[in-house]
């Protein structure tokens, strides 16, 4: 055994020297940068700050000029170039790296590249990924690339020629189909699709199979899901109470984008700053939710200044990644060690995200504003109107109620209460003397009903609010005629915004003046609540329907020509203390009377804790009444204030819920303001419906004036040094800004302009890496000094800029990735490849790779038949193991319990799965999946035991191998040709002789187990809530079960060849 | 670190190894396999989970590592880290001298008065060592010569979630490795059975108002997936679709997995890709874990005494002492080696039933030192110096509850 692990190293040392042959130009990007980058740039690198010696090697200009006649490196001349002498020296003091660096010496190959570049005139390059995209020339078509052969191939030949390779043959159809099926949209071809193409034996055929992969819904679905992965999009907010975020439209648009194939300079414009379009429409709005998409948290206590310092941050970081392929946080405390890119210029691109107008804070509701609702055009045409006519209206009511006394206590005065009540009473107030019960009252109805959200759009009730010289009115100008027999009139006591409780005593009343000519025979009036209540009645109650709770007859009908005052007591009636009601009801028998003035005389205990009198009581009840409130009618923004304690609204949002208070909720006042309320309250009720009922998502929006950037000092939040402006890093071409300050608009712009060296190079290399599984640069997220160097820098360059000049067509590239040889080829590897590349790095041979989970999961409901198709909205709780997020959630959160959908919900694209940062899916999670709270451009590809536990087990996919064996047994034929379906099904081949003995060998072993085991095979059948269909005897489902889930564990199952 | 670089570099190394290996042909490959993170065959000194070439770089002493994370336990002031000097500041105001305008919680933000709060328990020199242990503790004041007490650790943050993320990752900002991923990626682990780095995650009634244990305590962050701590939970399947769906028993599932490996090998021969042969493991340690799993929490092998040492919640799934009980269990698990059917519990089992004593601290230690274990004591404290009372103080009622909760950890 010694001996061999001895040979191993020998290979390893052939392997590596293989990679530059004697003759090979040493380039200064490609073999030297790296070196120089992993062991001197710390030092002698960009960060001026950290720079020793005052020597940087990261610039030809510097490294090879004289200093007091010493140079770093000398042209040819090993002798002069103290570098080398230093990197060869046997001295500690003089060694490089010091040992104090911790960094080990200079590798002898990597000593032998150096020594060779400087013999070779030590050139240096800039570094390759700020250079402009150029447009190389063609190669000469060598190593298998043909002269007709598309560019890329001739790109991939020409190294491969180098290297004594060429392009391996084209896969079989059979694989080449599942591999482009499963790469363009999720999902495996069907067995139909297949027949197609293996007929099909015209040139274009596989072209035309493209066009029809790159139309169809699913193509966005999946390419979707690599960006929902960059963006790192997600169903709740991340931090703390981890609830739920309404951001899926985002998805859905995203999704779209790639459908309608959407530019990628538009498609940039309209995420980062859609809504500095001129007149941007809902969908441009909703793109604008890339902004949103970062984690946010609103847990007490933290810190605004941290927060909003650390969402910014997410922002730059993540927008720099995804565009630039910069690790910009790295120069968040400092220069940046590797790349040009100075602290400074960190925090000046952070400062385009300074005037972003949502708040730090989530508010822990599911739509922190800046909101867009998901209205149509007339929806959106009314929408509009309110908000024209709403303000005006609103300032009206406020300056009336400021002219109104409040009782006490004043809301200035309120003693602010913690918005999470703690479990000590200590913080409580002293014990002070009990005040005395305190009596107010509250007119609900004066001059026309409460406007309801949820009866929005509802049938008019009975009677009509009436005014004029005629009408006679208890207050207010209008009073409502009833006539005839009316079985049910309600005047709501709350628009739903506020709890209304019976406190110590709570008496309703109404005002009812009978038409003289025709007085009504009865009248009744009760309270609308969930209690059992008696009704009042006035009159013959015979004359009334029956009541379910039983009758108080209160006495004759009140004198006809005047108003009279009916009351009913809470307590009397049968609604005890501390429960809630909701209005008043009223009938009337027959006749005609007028209506008006209705409320409630409430006895309150203590002012402090009754909502109608006190803000912080509302609030507090609000809150605790309602802890996610989701579904409370109130204005969103309300509702968002609400969501935050009372240290983190400032002083403006304090304010402005101080006056919400004060104009609509606060209970004495309410009569007198009710002629000026009315129509600002049916207008509130009218947005808050559309609210209530509309999808919405979070989105972008620009403040009036933008927050201050400055420089963090350390990257310490509480540490503001310089400000600064908005400005992109100064060794990229300069923006062009549209106004005095360059707007986020402009940075859009910027990053999509052509002259920019990073975006294109960029992207075309995530779409490389998505389709043949890893980028040309194999660094996605760093195309800096730290970064791999591209495998095939030409070919890099000329996707960039062949994108670019195609309209930065993503449709286009992908078809052009994806018709190339190079993508076409065998992803069968001999040894010797093997062990020349491993990772594949010259494509000599196809990519096999396995799949991601959600394409395994979509791949077994969709060969199952299982699959849904609905596109897009409100994602779905699938199964899931229990126990996943009950572990790791707050008490508090409301995605602290998982309450699985049922019915078609559990068989949606993966893609459409609720997210939860904290807890993601199982199903999804075990194969890699990033949890979303950061950006990520690559997944891993792990192979671990869990992935095959939950291939095996999951009830997900062992219900799909159950249906998909009810499929089986409904195909026509023998057992032979159903089992060479099945493979087909999931493998896209036929099986071989080998295959076709070891399905039958499964089958058979399964067959028998389950004939023998019927109480077995029963249970099979109640994996899953899918109904099995009683047409097969339970045994032969079971086996065929098996047999299922053995072939959708296959290697090649999980795999893409 | 680049997390991007790093993953690729790990695939590299894998499958240069794998590719070098199956250039010898199939000799040289079985003897490489064990080399290949998370690839194993039967050969003996397989590991499944390799740690980094060049690692460990020193002789280790420790063999394996147990953090109990005690969200919300009692505070460091409270039980080792004594503070005789606050007894003569009882009720006095909180000095700004010593504040020096440090946030708090919103849940003592409202306070108008920060009372200081001294213990109210007696503390005491214990052991060679003299360390200070309050009398909450008396059992393991026995034990303190065999504890390190680490009183340094402290966090800026004040809020739970980043506080907890930070002790587990060293950022507050999520996205890091955490600890025990970092373990598993640097030093791997001897046994094949079971994960590298495993979590107990604990259960509690949904009445309770508990401090969130997010995922990312346990996350790999930007390391590979591989090393993501595998949650043994204590509700459902102890490990995420451990069992069998309805139906499916050992030997159906043995028969299927008969199959896939036939098939698997089959398909390997065809497309000579070594991730082939590294599925084909990763599957038959999916079975092995089938049965090693729930042997390691089948605590039937436990003697009446030695549950009693855990006290009368062991039987509780999901409780601290059942926790603390698996703990040991996992860290005495051996595994088989080479790996065999026979979970690596009842190996244990075989050895001699454990000697017992009245309290458990000379069993305790007996099996600490065998193990050549040390225990450290990290008091991980939200904030420097939360002296002062959660709350106003009541005669000597200001111990534990009105105290601003620390979260100890014992490594």
């Amino acid at each position: 055994m010694p001996s061999l692990r001895l040979i191993l190293i020998l290979g390893f040392a052939v392997a590596t020297a293989s990679v530059v042959r004697a003759q090979e130009i040493i380039s200064f990007n490609e073999h030297i940068r790296p070196i120089l980058a992993d062991n001197c740039f710390a030092c002698h690198g960009a960060d001026a700050g950290h720079r020793k010696a005052k020597l940087r090697l990261d610039q030809g200009a510097e490294a090879l000029s004289s200093r007091e006649g010493i140079r770093a490196f000398a042209a040819g001349d090993l002798v002069e170039s103290e570098a080398w002498q230093r990197i060869m020296s046997d001295d500690p003091e003089e060694v490089m790296p010091p040992p104090d660096s911790h960094k080990l010496p200079l590798k002898p190959e990597q000593r032998a590249l150096i020594k060779r570049w400087i013999k070779q005139g030590a050139v240096y390059q800039n570094h390759w990924a700020y250079e402009p995209v150029t447009r190389p020339d063609l190669p000469k078509a060598v190593g298998g690339a043909k002269t007709n052969d598309a560019a890329i191939d001739r790109f991939i030949g020409a190294k491969l020629a180098d290297k004594k390779l060429k392009l391996a043959p084209e896969a079989s159809r059979e694989v080449l189909l599942r591999r482009l099926t499963l790469d363009l949209t999720g999902l495996p071809p069907t067995p139909q699709e297949m027949d197609a193409f293996l007929k099909d034996r015209a040139p274009d055929a596989y072209d035309r199979v493209v066009t029809r992969l790159l139309a169809s819904p699913r193509y966005g679905e999946h390419f979707a899901r690599y960006w929902l992965d960059v963006v790192r999009y997600a169903d709740t907010h991340g931090l703390h109470l981890d609830n739920v975020r309404n951001l899926w439209p985002y998805r859905d648009w995203v999704v779209s984008a790639f459908n309608r194939n959407l530019s990628y300079d538009q498609f940039t414009i309209e995420q980062l700053a859609g809504d500095l379009l001129p007149n941007p429409r809902i969908d441009q709005l909703v793109a604008t939710g890339y902004n949103r998409s970062h984690l946010t948290t609103s847990e007490g206590g933290a810190i605004e200044a941290e927060a909003e310092a650390r969402n910014t941050g997410d922002r730059a970081d993540t927008t720099a990644a995804v565009w630039l392929g910069l690790t910009a946080n790295c120069a968040s405390c400092h220069d940046h060690k590797f790349d040009p890119l100075t602290q400074r210029e960190y925090y000046q691109f952070g400062a385009f995200f300074k005037g972003l107008a949502d708040r730090c804070w989530d508010g822990n509701i599911p739509k922190p504003g800046p909101i867009v609702l998901l209205a149509d055009a007339q929806q959106q045409a009314r929408i509009e109107a309110i908000a024209r006519e709403l303000p005006p209206l609103q300032a009206a009511l406020s300056a009336r109620a400021q002219t109104l006394p409040m009782m006490l206590p004043a809301p200035a005065a309120e003693a602010e209460k913690p918005a999470t009540p703690s479990n000590t009473s200590a913080d409580k107030p002293e014990k002070k003397a009990e005040p005395a019960p305190i009596n107010y009252e509250v007119v609900w109805a004066e001059d026309g009903d409460m406007p309801v959200a949820a009866n929005f759009g509802a049938l008019a009730p009975a009677g009509e609010w009436c005014s004029g010289s005629t009408v006679p009115v208890v207050g207010g100008q209008r009073a409502l005629r009833l006539e005839g027999a009316v079985n049910e009139r309600v005047f709501t006591f709350a628009t739903g915004e506020t709890p209304l409780v019976v406190n110590q005593q709570a008496v309703a009343f109404v005002h009812f003046n009978a038409d003289p000519a025709r007085t009504p025979r009865a009248v009744s009036l009760e309270f609308v609540s969930a209690e059992k209540t008696k009704r009042y009645v006035w009159g013959d109650p015979a004359a009334l329907r029956p009541s379910a709770d039983g009758d108080v007859v209160v006495g004759p009908m009140p004198a006809a020509g005047a108003y009279a005052r009916l009351e009913i007591p809470a307590l009397a009636a049968g609604l005890a203390s501390k429960k809630a009601y909701r209005g008043l009801r009223l009938t009337q028998s027959d006749g005609a009377a007028w209506w008006d003035h209705a409320g409630t005389t409430c006895t309150s205990a203590k002012a402090l804790d009754d909502p109608l009198l006190t803000k912080s009581a509302w609030v507090r009840f609000m809150q605790s009444n309602a802890r996610d409130l989701t579904t409370v009618p109130l204005p969103n923004d309300i509702v968002f204030l609400l969501g935050l304690s009372s240290t983190q609204q400032n002083d403006a949002e304090k304010k402005r819920l101080e006056n919400y208070y004060r104009d609509y909720i606060y209970g004495p006042t309410r009569g007198a303001l009710e002629p000026q309320v009315h129509a600002v309250r049916r207008l509130l009720a009218e947005q808050v419906h559309y609210e209530l009922t509309l999808d919405a998502s979070l989105i972008a929006r620009e403040l009036p004036e933008p927050l201050p950037a400055h420089i963090l000092i350390r990257g310490q939040y509480d540490k503001p040094g310089e400000r600064v402006q908005p400005a992109t890093p100064a060794f990229l071409p300069p923006l062009v800004a549209s106004g005095p300050r360059a707007s986020r608009l402009d940075l859009a712009h910027w990053l999509v302009e052509p002259k920019n060296p990073l975006p294109s190079r960029v992207a075309v290399n995530r779409f490389w890496q998505q389709l043949l599984g890893a980028g040309l640069v194999r660094t996605p997220g760093d195309f800096g000094a730290q970064g791999d160097p591209p495998t095939h820098p030409e070919l890099l360059d000329w996707l960039a800029s062949e994108f670019m000049s195609s309209g930065w067509d993503m449709k286009y590239l992908v078809r052009l990735i994806v018709t190339s040889r190079t993508y076409r080829q065998d992803s069968r590897v001999d040894p010797a490849l093997l062990e020349l590349d491993p990772t594949n790095k010259l494509l000599a041979r196809g990519p096999r790779l396995r799949l991601d989970g959600e394409v395994l999961r979509d791949q077994a409901l969709a060969v199952s038949g299982l699959l849904r198709p609905e596109i897009g909205g409100a994602p779905v709780r699938p199964y899931q193991p229990i126990n996943i997020w009950e572990p790791v959630a707050f008490g508090g959160s409301n995605t602290k319990t998982y309450v699985q959908d049922h019915g078609d919900a559990l068989y949606r694209r993966s893609l459409y799965t609720f997210w939860k940062r904290t807890a993601p899916a199982p199903a999804i999670s075990t194969f890699d999946a990033p949890s979303r709270e950061n950006l990520c451009v690559v997944r891993g590809r792990s192979n671990t035991p869990l992935q095959a536990l939950a291939l095996m087990n999951d009830v997900q996919h062992f219900e799909a191998a159950r249906a998909f064996a009810e499929r089986l047994l409904a195909q026509p034929g023998d057992d032979a040709q159903r089992l060479a379906f099945a493979f087909r099904t999931v493998t896209a081949r036929t099986p071989d002789r080998t295959e076709r003995a070891l399905l039958t060998e499964a089958l058979i072993t399964h067959r028998a187990h389950f004939a023998a085991d019927t109480a077995a095979a029963a249970k099979i059948l109640t994996n899953g809530e899918g109904k099995a269909a009683a047409a097969q005897p339970a045994p032969e489902i079971a086996a065929w079960t098996l047999v299922a889930n053995l072939i959708l564990n296959l290697d090649e199952a999980v795999t893409r060849n | 670190m680049n997390p991007c670089h790093d993953y690729l570099n790990q695939l590299t190394r894998r499958q240069f190894f794998a590719g070098a290996g199956l250039a010898m042909g199939g000799v040289a490959l079985n003897l490489l396999a064990p080399r290949l993170r998370g690839a194993v065959t039967a050969e003996a000194g397989a590991r499944i989970h390799p740690a980094l070439p060049g690692l460990p770089h020193f002789a280790p002493k420790a063999k394996r590592v147990i953090y109990l994370h005690m969200n919300g336990g009692p505070s460091q002031l409270d039980t080792f880290d004594y503070k005789p000097g606050l007894q003569s500041q009882f009720n006095v105001e909180l000095p700004d001298s010593i504040r020096a305008g440090q946030r708090i919680t919103t849940m003592t933000s409202g306070q108008a008065k920060f009372p200081v709060a001294p213990s109210i328990f007696k503390f005491a020199q214990h052991g060679r060592s003299g360390a200070w242990v309050s009398d909450l503790l008396p059992w393991t004041a026995k034990l303190v010569d065999d504890i390190a007490i680490v009183r340094s650790v402290h966090t800026n943050a004040i809020n739970h979630d980043p506080a907890c993320t930070f002790l587990m990752t060293g950022s507050e900002i999520p996205g890091k490795a955490s600890i025990g991923s970092w373990i598993s990626y640097g030093l791997g682990s001897e046994n094949n059975d079971l994960p590298a780095f495993v979590v107990l995650t604990p259960k509690f009634s949904s009445k309770v108002s508990a401090q969130a244990l997010f995922t990312r305590m346990w996350s790999s962050g930007f390391l590979p997936g591989g090393h993501n701590g595998v949650a043994l939970r204590a509700q459902g399947d102890p490990v995420l679709f451990l069992e069998n769906p309805n139906g499916v028993d050992a030997t159906t599932r043995r028969a299927m997995l008969d199959g896939l490996a036939k098939f698997n090998h089959h398909a390997q021969a065809r497309h000579g890709d070594p991730e082939t042969l590294n599925r084909i493991a990763q599957y038959e340690m999916a079975f092995r874990m089938q049965t090693s799993v729930p042997d390691l929490t089948n605590f039937a092998d436990e003697s009446p005494a030695t549950l009693d040492l855990y006290g009368p919640d062991v039987k509780t799934p999901g409780s601290f002492a059942a926790s603390c009980l698996l703990a040991r269990r996992m860290a005495e698990a051996r595994g088989a080696n080479p790996p065999s059917r026979l979970g690596p519990t009842r190996q244990l089992a075989r050895r001699s039933s454990p000697p017992v004593s009245r309290h458990g601290s000379s069993l305790l230690r007996a099996r600490h030192r065998s193990k050549a274990t040390r225990l450290a004591r990290r008091h991980a404290r939200r904030l420097g110096w939360r002296i002062w009372s959660h709350g106003l103080l009541a005669g000597d009622a200001h111990a534990d509850q009105l105290r601003p909760r620390s979260s100890p950890a014992l490594l």
